[in-house]
């Protein structure tokens, strides 16, 4: 039977030059930065590892000679060490670790590597001279949204499904409800967590509970359009949010919050050429289009319209802040006196829900 | 006529040759893929090996990798040798995790008694655990398929519930992570490597799992068991505390596994803490036909196979195309291994060339 | 229709089963296929019914040369066949078991097809409620079943893979009176069969064969037995003869035994029986009237419910298994392979089943491979077995597993053995072997409780003969008491 293994070797050799004959083409002698981007689930076609691919698209074709690549689903986990080294050994310079979890390991890894800049996900919770992090004050689209939902709902239920009790979510809803409010006292928004930031059918059994308590706008902080399709399908309007989804629901979709990264990665890989991009916890807003808001529906009046963009020039122009006292939690208690602001550390602390949000509380 | 047939046993050179003509077919299979999606399969291939084991980082990192893999790989196959289908040591790992973080978070030891410690609680909280579904197995024969799976995610959420709630890090914003462990928590890295010392696990237990079931007769009542455990009644072996014997070990080293990931890897308890180790364990040990040693040359190979993976990536093929090419070579080591028991035997079309006429003749 | 079955060759990828058969059977006669397990009878008869395609050689029937795409296509020309192990669907009654498979919308011929049932089963013989289910049912009334199925499709040659093999002996005297009545009414009738005496009681003629071979076919009032013995065994063999000890004091003592059953509540009522020491006590009756749960319960594998169990005076009912073990209680189980051996285990790991935990095998459970390689070659060499040390048993024949099993369990001199059906599916020489040691044994004062299907045996080697029905023991015999006719009335549920 020795003929077995001889026949073995014949192939894995014939496998090995096929191999090598078809092999390279010497890598691109590129000018410009290399620029990684880790992701923490597939690209797909909607949602934030989507909205980051846009933005690494934008990078490739706004700075000349830039070469981009990318990992998806990298785990939150030791893995993302490993990711960064393959690519830090490829000779990338700057590196984009776009899921809040990649920090703590992003750090051991930049503290070996200090020519390379890292950019991962914010809140920070610790920063290093070559390392950043970034996110969006989100809450203040979702307060948008929430005017429109308040002036749309005809029930004066309005569904809101959540992915984690985790604080710039909580934030969020929070946002959303005092917009629905500040159209709508009479109105309330129902909150149900599903406990996964990409679960399509818990997502959709999550929203279709709230349409069942009596919904008809349902408003979402997960990862694909189910709630939105859900509320579609039964006819009511939807909201979205991370990416613009109105192509999944034309006729439902009312607007949603979406992000918008590609300037700010531009910025950021431009300013890291010449060292000039300093460590920071950066929050992008209305105002410099990180957060941004998908199209209205077409069924929206036009006086909303006015009122929203009227709105959203208030907070750009920093004469409206959201989260100014006096602000009842659920009980009705007091939380923030009148004429205090919340100051973004205490936004990033929230673990409390406002007054007219149904549903449990992460505490 | 083309049949499948089994066939009269192989020299292990044969055998050899033939999973190895396997994995070419599938490299082969694989760059067909490559080169029709439009990607270099030379340069993916290098890319592969290189990110699996091309550089002593590299290496090093697929050997981190494969700890844990290896360790459920053999408390797995303990199981499968008393006939027992374990498929729940993903529980098992999480609990273990959990009773390690338990004294890593709690108790200010030196490292020299904490670690021991944890190690001690990462075998009590898989053992434990395995316990459950084993006594109604033991007792009443109830299909520990079924139980072990299930309560994978009831350990799953336990430790989603504590990364969440009480052990939540106060600095992390509400998301699932603890507080990290103190230095004293830490496995120690293997000196002169960047391996964590729980590869001495692996290196212990694979050499006592093939001392008992070769060597003793406690495991020989093991091998009775599994392959007959109406026979091992008949000797009159103790089948019902072997049953539970086996199961709580099985999960002790599935919740040793854990332990090492905490205390060696990540450094403290998190959501996600394995991305499937205790599913991609049932395939390992059964690849490995459940030898010990065998369980570890295979977990090495996955671990290989996952890091190489990731480096695939970093040269611009996609995840999906790298997770086909993973699932490519398993296939074809599998498709090897079956065709060393069995062949395709080809006769003449003797049926084809019936004469019509004889065909014609049926009532 | 004439089947002729020419030059018929076919391997199998270890062994060739069939060198070349030829063989012929006739409308309106009952042909008996006569050969030791191996022989190629039933592989023969498989290719008849389309189940394998034969390497080389032709099939003939009714003259025209047939080739079968499909077993289906075998039984659309007219030949059935009824195999060892039943084809029915037991939770389905007789009447749908009968309609399966049959082409066609069934349900517009429903009540013809009762009709037609009917007449058939009463024309032959073959009485059996069309409405129970077949689990019900003994293993009698599912062949006949399986035979009505067959005549149903218009079966012209029905072929029989040892049809007695499950059935008492009134039962087996009903079914060759329904073979005879189907020959009668033009059909090829063929029987495979290891039993020289049922051979020569049922058939008209007698093809024998032998290794893969047709070594003769005989008219069956020209045979005898003994020389049909010859040709199938390819020598002559000599029966053990029996020549029992005075039985000695009581061993194995059995009293007022019952235990519960897996389908009925009760398996084994108030059993009792005493077994002395060089006595062979036999317990004959139809599978399933609780001879496998008493010998469970002898060797504390089933729990029971009530009555004692003594060895050698010493209570044993509560007794564990190892501990029965250790008394010197062996047992022989129905199932060889599975139960009494492992099959996925070489003979060595098998041959230390038992006494693993004795030194020198072990010593503070750590194994001596080479204490066990040692009992090994000590316990083949004293059986005379040539067994590789290293492959698996499950690749041995049914024959050497048995002589595996016996040469373990009777190897230390046990103070008493219960054996089950010891020599099911075993080939003439092997039985016989099997018998020499069972007798051995008995010289050696081992007191014996042999539970047999096989009537013969039963009579060949019991000292006394004890007859279980539904659970009870109806009769004990003594050896001068041995009545064929009133042995097979009490199995049948009569009373002596």
């Amino acid at each position: 039977m020795r003929m077995g293994w001889r026949r073995g070797m014949l192939w894995a050799l014939a496998a090995l030059v096929a191999v090598s004959l078809a092999a390279p083409g010497a890598a691109r002698g590129a000018a410009g930065p290399k620029v990684a981007f880790i992701y923490v689930g597939p690209v797909g076609d909607a949602g934030w590892t989507f909205q980051w691919d846009q933005a690494r698209r934008y990078l490739a074709q706004h700075v000349p000679g830039v070469q981009t690549s990318y990992v998806e689903s990298v785990p939150e986990t030791a893995d993302v060490a490993r990711v960064e080294n393959d690519f830090i050994a490829k000779g990338f310079s700057v590196i984009f670790a776009t899921a809040f979890g990649y920090q703590n390991f992003t750090i051991d890894v930049a503290r070996r590597h200090p020519n390379v800049t890292f950019v991962g996900i914010g809140p920070a919770i610790k920063l290093a001279p070559n390392v950043s992090t970034v996110y969006g004050k989100l809450w203040e689209g979702r307060y948008l949204t929430g005017i429109v939902a308040g002036k749309m709902t005809r029930a004066n239920v309005i569904g809101f499904v959540a992915a984690h009790p985790i604080t710039t979510v909580v934030a969020g809803v929070n946002a959303f409800a005092l917009g629905v409010r500040s159209v709508n006292p009479s109105a309330k928004v129902k909150v149900v967590w599903t406990g996964t930031w990409y679960d399509p059918p818990k997502e959709k059994q999550a929203a279709q509970s709230l349409l069942d308590a009596g919904a008809d706008v349902i408003a979402q902080h997960q990862d694909t359009p189910s709630a939105l399709l859900a509320a579609a399908e039964a006819g009511k309007w939807g909201i979205g949010s991370e990416s613009n989804m109105q192509r999944f629901a034309p006729k439902a979709y009312l607007t949603g919050t979406t992000w918008t990264w590609g300037p700010l990665v531009e910025k950021i890989v431009k300013a890291s050429e010449t060292h000039a991009w300093a460590s920071q916890d950066y929050y992008g807003n209305l105002r410099d289009g990180v957060v941004g808001l998908g199209p209205l529906n077409p069924a929206v009046p036009a006086a909303v319209r006015a009122q929203v963009a009227e709105k959203k020039r208030a907070i750009e122009s920093g004469r409206l802040e959201i989260f100014t006292g006096p602000l009842r939690d659920q009980t009705g208690k007091v939380r923030v006196p009148a004429g205090h602001t919340m100051s973004l550390k205490e936004i990033l602390t929230f673990d409390w829900l406002v007054e007219g949000v149904e549903g449990k509380s992460p505490k | 006529m083309i049949r499948i047939e089994r066939r009269a046993p192989m020299s292990r050179e044969a055998a050899a040759g033939l999973r190895l003509a396997g994995v070419a077919g599938a490299l082969l299979a694989g760059a067909a893929f490559l080169s029709a999606t439009g990607h270099d399969p030379g340069q993916a291939y290098l890319d592969m090996l290189r990110g699996a084991v091309g550089s002593p980082y590299a290496a090093q990192q697929t050997a981190v990798k494969a700890i844990p893999l290896a360790l459920t790989g053999l408390g797995v196959a303990l199981a499968f040798h008393a006939g027992l289908w374990n498929i729940g040591a993903e529980g098992q790992l999480a609990m273990g995790a959990f009773l390690a973080s338990w004294a890593a978070l709690g108790l200010s030891w030196p490292a020299w008694a904490l670690l021991p410690a944890m190690g001690l609680l990462g075998l009590v909280g898989g053992g434990l655990w395995a316990l459950l579904p084993a006594v109604p197995r033991a007792l009443w024969g109830t299909n520990e398929i079924i139980t072990t799976l299930l309560l994978n995610y009831v350990a799953l959420l336990w430790v989603d519930y504590l990364v969440f709630g009480p052990w939540a890090d106060p600095s992390a914003f509400s998301f699932p992570y603890s507080r990290p462990f103190p230095d004293a928590a830490r496995l120690p890295l293997l000196p002169g490597t960047q391996v964590h010392a729980g590869a001495l696990f692996v290196v212990a237990i694979a050499a006592a799992l093939g001392f008992v079931l070769r060597r003793t007769a406690w495991g020989y009542e093991i091998r009775v068991t599994g392959h007959s455990p109406r026979a091992a009644a008949y000797a009159g072996m103790p089948v019902r505390a072997n049953v539970l014997l086996v199961m709580v070990l099985s999960g002790a080293v599935a919740g040793l596994a854990g332990m090492g990931e905490v205390s060696g890897v990540i450094g403290r308890i998190q959501q996600g803490i394995s991305p499937g180790y205790g599913y991609s364990a049932i395939i390992i040990a059964w690849l490995a036909r459940l030898s010990p040693w065998g369980t570890v040359g295979v977990a090495v190979l996955f671990a290989a196979l996952i890091n190489g993976g990731f480096a695939l990536q970093t040269s611009g093929v996609p995840a999906a195309i790298a997770s086909m090419l993973q699932a490519l070579v398993l296939f074809s080591v599998l498709v090897g291994d079956f065709f060393v028991s069995h062949r395709v035997a080809v006769r003449r079309g003797r049926a084809a060339a019936l004469p019509a006429q004889e065909a014609a003749a049926e009532p | 229709m004439d089947v002729y079955l020419q030059d018929i060759r076919k391997a199998f990828p270890e062994t060739v089963a069939l060198h070349g058969v030829s063989f012929e059977a006739r409308p309106g006669e009952v042909h008996a296929l006569l050969g030791e397990n191996g022989a190629g009878k039933t592989t023969l008869m498989n290719i008849l019914a389309g189940l394998y395609q034969p390497d080389e050689g032709s099939i003939w029937l009714g003259g025209q040369r047939r080739r079968w795409r499909s077993p289906a296509h075998a039984i659309a020309a007219g030949i059935g066949m009824v195999h060892q192990h039943f084809k029915l669907v037991p939770p389905l009654t007789v009447h749908e078991n009968l309609l399966l498979g049959v082409r066609g919308p069934l349900w517009l011929h429903r009540r013809r097809d009762a009709a037609r049932v009917a007449s058939l089963a009463r024309e032959h013989g073959l009485d059996v409620d069309p409405l129970a289910r077949v689990w019900q049912l003994s293993m009698g009334e599912r062949q006949r079943v399986e035979l009505l199925r067959l005549i149903l499709r218009d079966a012209r040659v029905l072929v029989l893979d040892e049809p007695t093999s499950v059935l008492t002996p009134q039962e087996s005297q009903a079914l060759f009176a329904t073979l005879r009545s189907l020959a009668r009414s033009g059909r090829t009738v063929v029987f495979i069969s290891h039993k020289l005496e049922e051979v020569l009681r049922a058939a008209d003629r007698i093809t024998v064969m032998r290794g893969g071979r047709a070594i003769a076919t005989l008219r069956s009032q020209d045979a005898r037995a003994a020389d049909l013995a010859a040709l199938m065994v390819g020598r002559h063999v000599t029966p053990p003869q029996p020549s029992p000890p005075p039985p000695g004091a009581p061993v194995l003592e059995v009293d007022r035994l019952t235990v519960p059953g897996d389908r009925r509540p009760l398996a084994v009522r108030e059993v009792t029986l005493t077994v002395h020491a060089g006595e062979i006590v036999g317990v004959a009756g139809v599978a399933g009237n609780g001879q496998r749960e008493l010998a469970e319960a002898l060797a504390g594998l089933r729990p029971i419910a009530s009555g004692a169990v003594r060895l050698d005076g010493r209570p044993l009912e509560r007794a564990t298994v190892r501990d029965r073990i250790e008394a010197g209680l062996a047992l022989i189980p129905e199932d060889r392979l599975d139960v009494g051996l492992v099959g996925e285990m070489t003979a060595a790991d098998n041959l230390i089943l038992k006494s693993y935990r004795q030194p020198p095998l072990s010593r503070r459970g750590v194994l001596d491979p080479r204490a066990v390689r040692a009992r090994a070659r000590a316990a083949l060499g004293r059986f005379s077995l040539a067994v590789p040390a290293e492959a698996p048993v499950r690749l041995l024949s049914g024959g050497m597993l048995q002589r595996l099993l016996l040469a373990r369990e009777l190897a230390e001199a046990p103070r008493a053995v219960v054996a089950m059906s010891p020599t099911r599916g075993l080939d003439v020489g092997a039985a016989a072997d099997v018998h020499r040691a069972l007798l051995e044994a008995q010289s050696r004062g081992t007191a014996t409780l042999l539970l047999s299907e096989d009537l013969d045996e039963l009579l060949l080697l019991a000292d006394r003969l004890a007859v279980m029905y539904d659970g009870r023991i109806s009769a004990i015999l003594k050896r001068a008491e041995f009545d064929r006719p009133r042995i097979g009335l009490l199995m049948a549920g009569g009373a002596a």
